[in-house]
């Protein structure tokens, strides 16, 4: 027995529009400094439903901690919303999932949000989730990462009561992304469907999306990273995205994901960066356990970067559009890297992703693993 | 052959436990002490209990029980029916999905378990290597 699940789904050109014909009065918008700056946050204000009135929340950090949360609580409850909107990347809209469950039940310890606990949320407000980058997937899935207060560690935090009740995918919200953003978050994306697509818990649903993400991102990126305001490229990119949300939300991440966690609590660097460095390291890994896997996901991508294997195939993708495939091109110090090596591997194996990941690592091999992009 | 769930039973797991280099790495780190709870359903007619204590990689010590009174109180508590425990022994569900599809229940700190999620299915591939009949 297993389960598919989704948020209800907006998308297209003028997606945002969905929002002016919904029945809430009083509305939070979760976001950071730099979205309001840009000006997605007015342009979403500017969607909402007439007559209602909005509160933004716009300096949520990246990777937030629990205090983070807690230190936003209270502007939220005392403006008793009855929609809360997450807007912005993953930390946002993970920040979003996190204050949606305690505004409604202020009695739960943030660590209560697990799959044991029964929630009972939405007898306040309902949750939608506006991505303005195309790669971490949140918007659909049932998770919400929180950094220690140290950020010696990241938290993940999982009920299937934080799925949003919409996602809404608007291309115009991811048109004027910078380069590097663009790149680091689609390969986070590539991740999390390749991982998908090869995971122990992999399934029927969850290989359809990874596939069909796999297409959209390796079809349409390397378009966007030339032309940054193709909208059509833009939209099956974002879209790409948020089905390989959905793949890993319905059958989880692998090693690659174990490891980048790691990599990112160690370092401080941007999580797409992180995860896509080990990628192609994992699927050599894993290649004897999920070459049908592989097959299909090297298939679905643009032939020039088909390499006669998946991880050949995405070092060719990710040479081309400039993701690093070293720590030294990551802007990390080797000896420190090095010296890290026991702490990254002890952090890494805490993952659920080592046991999902269709070949499981021992201490020896992860470490391998991590010494192998020195 | 030892029958699931017995005492003979128990003894063999543990012993198989004790000497997997898998688990031993896997649950390097951890401590604190678990009672497999095996509930009666139509083909298996009383509760039966196995605690272990665990503690860096190693079985100190174990009870297998019928009487819930002679359990010592643990930190976790993994509960499921007997026939979903000799699923999970065929490996024919996993031991995290379990808990997510409501087949099995756990008792205590999810966060903490979630940590050692290696060293929770090392637990159940060595439950699949004990001859059971």
């Amino acid at each position: 027995m297993w389960f598919f699940r989704s948020p209800e789904i907006v998308f297209g050109e003028d997606a945002l529009s969905f929002l002016n014909g919904l029945d809430f009065r009083k509305i939070v918008i979760i976001t950071d400094e730099n979205i309001k700056k840009s000006g997605l946050a007015s342009m979403v204000q500017r969607s909402l439903p007439e007559g209602s009135s909005s509160l933004v929340v716009s300096d949520i950090p990246e990777e937030p901690t629990l205090a983070d949360i807690k230190k936003r609580l209270n502007a939220v409850s005392e403006f008793a919303p009855d929609l809360i909107i997450g807007l912005g990347g993953g930390s946002s809209m993970d920040a979003a999932k996190a204050i949606f469950a305690i505004y409604e039940r202020p009695d739960l310890d943030i660590y209560d949000i697990t799959p044991l606990v029964k929630l009972n949320l939405r007898s306040k407000a309902k949750l939608i989730l506006v991505p303005t980058t195309s790669g971490t997937g949140s918007e659909c899935t049932w998770a919400a990462v929180l950094s220690d207060e140290d950020h010696s560690r990241k938290n993940e935090l999982a009920s299937t009561e934080i799925i949003a009740d919409f996602a809404i995918l608007d291309p115009a919200l991811v048109l004027r992304l910078p380069p590097g953003i663009t790149r680091n978050t689609a390969v986070d994306a590539i991740t999390h469907a390749v991982e998908a697509r090869s995971s122990q818990w992999r399934n029927y649903y969850s290989d359809i999306f990874a596939e069909k993400a796999m297409e959209l991102i390796t079809q349409n990126l390397p378009i966007v990273i030339k032309d940054p305001e193709n909208i059509r490229a833009r939209e099956e990119v974002h879209i790409g995205a948020s089905m390989a949300g959905i793949a890993f939300s319905n059958s989880q991440v692998g090693l690659a994901h174990a490891m980048g966690h790691s990599l990112g609590a160690h370092f401080r660097i941007p999580h797409g960066i992180t995860v896509a460095l080990y990628l192609p390291q994992v699927v050599e890994f894993s290649e004897p356990d999920a070459r049908e896997s592989y097959l299909s996901l090297m298939n679905k991508m643009p032939e020039k970067f088909r390499k006669g294997n998946l991880a050949d195939s995405l070092r060719a993708f990710f040479s081309e559009i400039g993701q690093p495939l070293n720590v030294k091109d990551c802007g990390i110090d080797r000896k420190e890297y090095s010296g890290r090596l026991e702490s990254l591997v002890a952090l890494a194996e805490e993952s659920t992703g080592c046991v999902t990941n269709p070949r499981e690592a021992s201490s020896s091999e992860l470490r391998e693993l991590f010494e192998n992009v020195m | 052959m030892p029958k699931f769930p017995t005492e003979e039973w128990a003894s063999e797991y543990v012993e198989k436990l004790n000497s997997n280099p898998a688990y031993k790495d896997a649950g390097k780190n951890w401590e604190g002490d678990i009672t497999f709870v095996i509930k009666s359903d139509d083909s298996f007619d009383k509760d039966a209990f196995l605690y272990l204590d665990l503690h860096h990689g190693e079985c100190r010590g174990s009870k297998f029980t019928v009487d819930s009174s002679e359990i010592p109180q643990s930190e976790f508590k993994y509960i499921g029916k007997y026939t979903n425990w000799i699923r999970l022994i065929n490996k024919e569900i996993d031991p995290i999905q379990g808990i997510l599809t409501g087949k099995f229940k756990l008792e205590g700190s999810m966060m903490k378990i979630m940590k050692f999620t290696k060293a929770a299915k090392e637990m159940v591939s060595t439950a699949s290597t004990v001859n059971t009949e």
